[in-house]
């Protein structure tokens, strides 16, 4: 059995080159399986393609034929027309039982920017998928890829590498607009400017229940396009101080230079609010609110840094838990490495078996035609007995040949075998 | 009948409230439950001892003494945790609740536990009055519980410290909607119960003679003026922030605790006539004849 894993990834590898390798479309991944059936055509393949990574997995049966690195390597230069020398040293590859490693890091989000993220599970699966469609799968792959979902599943349920939000954006609705809020759908949320934080901070609410959303910007025209995407509305600028009252949920990503809202104009905003919560998230930097509005009765102001330290630690809570996870990832990789192994061997086993049972029972047969008197209990004895027999001389040699393709599939041992029994023929 | 006594659900509300501290520091898993065993197991002997000791009587828990009347209060308070404990076991209740009903179970301790003997009469109407003050002292330290809670939470929040995920408190927003409810809920409870007290000792002149120089019917009464106006106020005036309401409510739900136990002490203390306490048995046995 060969199995290769050659991939460039976040850690090792620019994004400028990253996404000229990337299979971007279904499309582009149907004409890469082809191709690699063409190139490989006693391989079986999966391509993982996602935003942080390209890895391609091959994997055949058979000794006779090894693809290499360099193989794979051109392939994806030739696909991609992307000259092999602007990133064969980018390139990172891992054969047999480190390959096995390397996906089972991956899959367990190990590998990932953001460590116990559990978008790559759903990534994987979904290449995997992919790779059936096209028929790139055979049990090779098969095994490798279930293994490495019952990997992910037992990191996931046996550490604590999935606790507690790392993103800003997830932190401050998961962590603080929740208990603040029990329920989202009859809150008014402002957004002011229009930057790529606010929108993913958008998303979140909107998982939350939000209905309703206003968005004010200096520039008009991205406040429609932002109102829009949302299925929010667009206000003037002019009228923010109106909003600033309205508002429940304010996010601010304005951009400008210093803050645009001090506690003395944010107070007169919410004259008429009073006994109602404002959780204000300032994703600016400079920060858009002044502190001192934080000190207001019922607001709640986080700005950047003050979220980011809540990420921070669960970072580091999570990154606590790393050991335990590769603890697993290799008693996992050993298991499925010594399952594979026990496969290479199980054909010469296989065989054995059949021969001596086969010799068995026309030594039988005979034996029986000659005692006819026998009744169907004894012979029945007699069968069981020659069995055990059976079963317990094979016994040592296979066990033997099991304890051996722990460490890697024994040939000296599968050839001895063959030889001494004549398995060939 | 099992021989319970007070040491042995005090002891597991004991073990159960170290627990809940503990996870402040440590956030094991099972430390939670372990709790709400502890809680379990001494909620079973407090439910024993209540029934073992009406059986003895042959009264009601709530009318025989004022031992047993704090001891049903803190009964109701460890059921309303344990429920809302099996409910979420994140929610960090027990270290508001603890101390509350530990104040309870050891006040026991200090009044009387001799039993009454002066309930031959008017008995339904007794029976009332002492249920409903009973729900709305309940009521009100519910009140207390979440108040505290909503405080712990808005200091939480505004300090942004929500590190330990271990534990977990309800949102603002849920503590002030149950907050104003208990308030709301609690008047009538005790208005009602009020009302009864005034016409049982309309009932009986001697009665409502003593009355007047009661000092637990005194500061009950004070207390439910004050609870009255804050019912009034959450109804009828401007839309009040949420931080101070919870600060109301646990000034009044702690002055509740505090008159009801600290006046029954003191009349035991004192042997101040009461219709309340050891004192009342005192003055009003020869009316009981």
């Amino acid at each position: 059995m060969n199995l290769l894993a050659l991939y460039c990834t976040h850690q090792t590898t620019p994004l400028a080159i990253r996404e000229r390798l990337a299979f971007a479309s279904r499309e582009q991944l149907a004409k890469a399986y082809a191709e690699l059936r063409r190139r490989c055509p006693e391989s079986e393949a999966v391509i993982l393609s996602t935003c942080n990574r390209v890895e391609l997995y091959l994997a055949q049966p058979g000794d006779d034929t090894e693809y290499t690195r360099q193989q794979l390597a051109q392939f994806l230069s030739e696909f991609h027309a992307v000259p092999l020398d602007e990133f064969v040293g980018e390139l990172r590859a891992d054969s047999g039982s480190e390959a096995v490693r390397h996906l089972f890091e991956v899959i367990s989000s190990l590998d990932s920017m953001v460590l116990g993220e559990p978008q790559i599970v759903n990534q994987v699966k979904e290449a995997y998928r992919a790779a059936e469609e096209h028929g790139a799968c055979g049990p090779l792959v098969h095994s490798l890829f279930q293994g490495a979902i019952h990997v992910s599943g037992r990191v996931r349920t046996e550490t604590k590498l999935s606790e507690g939000r790392v993103s800003i954006a997830s932190v401050a609705v998961g962590d603080f607009a929740k208990s603040i809020f029990d329920h989202f759908e009859d809150k008014l949320v402002l957004i002011i400017g229009a930057g790529e934080m606010a929108e993913e901070t958008l998303r979140y609410l909107k998982d939350e229940g939000v209905r309703e959303i206003v968005v004010i910007n200096r520039n008009p025209e991205r406040a429609e396009r932002l109102a829009r995407e949302w299925n929010g509305r667009a206000e003037p600028w002019t009228d923010l101080d109106h909003w600033l009252g309205q508002a429940d949920v304010i996010v601010s990503t304005t951009g400008a230079d210093r803050p645009i809202i001090d506690a003395a104009r944010f107070r007169k905003a919410r004259a008429a609010a009073v006994g109602r919560t404002a959780f204000i998230l300032d994703l600016g930097a400079p920060r858009d609110f002044e502190p001192a509005v934080g000190n207001l009765d019922d607001v709640f102001l986080y700005d950047i840094d003050s979220l980011r330290r809540t990420c921070d630690e669960h970072r580091h809570a999570r990154s606590r838990e790393i050991e335990t996870a590769r603890k697993i990832i290799a008693e996992e990789q050993s298991e499925f490495m010594a399952e594979f192994h026990r496969r290479a061997s199980g054909d010469v086993v296989s065989r054995l078996m059949q021969d001596w049972h086969g010799v068995s029972k026309s030594e039988l047969d005979r034996l029986f035609a000659k005692q006819p008197h026998l009744t169907a209990q004894d012979r029945e004895a007699i069968e069981r007995t020659v069995e055990r027999i059976v079963n317990k001389l094979l016994h040592p040699p296979l066990e033997t040949l099991k304890h051996e393709s722990r460490d890697g599939a024994p040939h000296g041992l599968i050839d001895a075998l063959k030889r001494l029994f004549r398995l060939d023929g | 009948m099992p021989n319970v006594n007070l040491s042995c659900f005090l002891l597991s509300y004991l073990v159960a409230f170290g627990l809940d501290v503990a996870r402040l520091r440590s956030k094991l898993a099972w430390s939670r439950w372990v709790a709400i065993l502890f809680g379990g197991a001494g909620l079973l002997a407090h439910t024993l001892y209540l029934l073992l000791r009406s059986s003895q009587s042959q009264l009601p828990p709530l009318l025989s003494s004022a031992h047993d009347w704090l001891l049903v209060l803190a009964w109701l308070a460890v059921l309303t945790h344990l429920f809302v404990s099996l409910l979420d076991a994140t929610i960090a209740s027990g270290l508001v609740v603890w101390p509350i009903v530990l104040a309870l179970v050891g006040a026991s301790y200090l009044v009387t536990s001799s039993q009454s003997q002066v309930l031959d009469f008017h008995r339904g109407w007794k029976m009332l009055h002492a249920a409903m003050l009973v729900l709305g002292t309940a009521t009100i330290l519910l009140g207390l519980v979440l108040s505290l809670l909503y405080l712990w939470q808005h200091r939480r929040l505004k300090g942004g410290q929500m590190r330990n995920s271990g534990l977990t408190l309800p949102s603002l927003e849920r503590l002030e909607r149950f907050n104003r409810w208990s308030i709301l809920v609690s008047v009538p409870f005790l208005t009602f119960g009020v009302a009864t007290g005034v016409l049982l000792s309309f009932l009986n002149d001697d009665d409502a003679r003593l009355a007047w120089a009661d000092p637990v019917v005194l500061g009950g009464s004070v207390m439910w003026l004050l609870m009255c106006g804050l019912f009034a106020w959450l109804l009828t005036g401007q839309r009040t922030p949420g931080r101070q309401v919870a600060w109301l409510t646990a000034w009044s739900g702690g002055f509740l605790l505090f008159m009801m136990v600290g006046l029954q002490v003191l009349t035991e203390v004192t042997r101040m006539p009461s219709l309340h306490g050891t004192g009342a048995k005192q003055q009003v046995r020869p009316m009981a004849k």
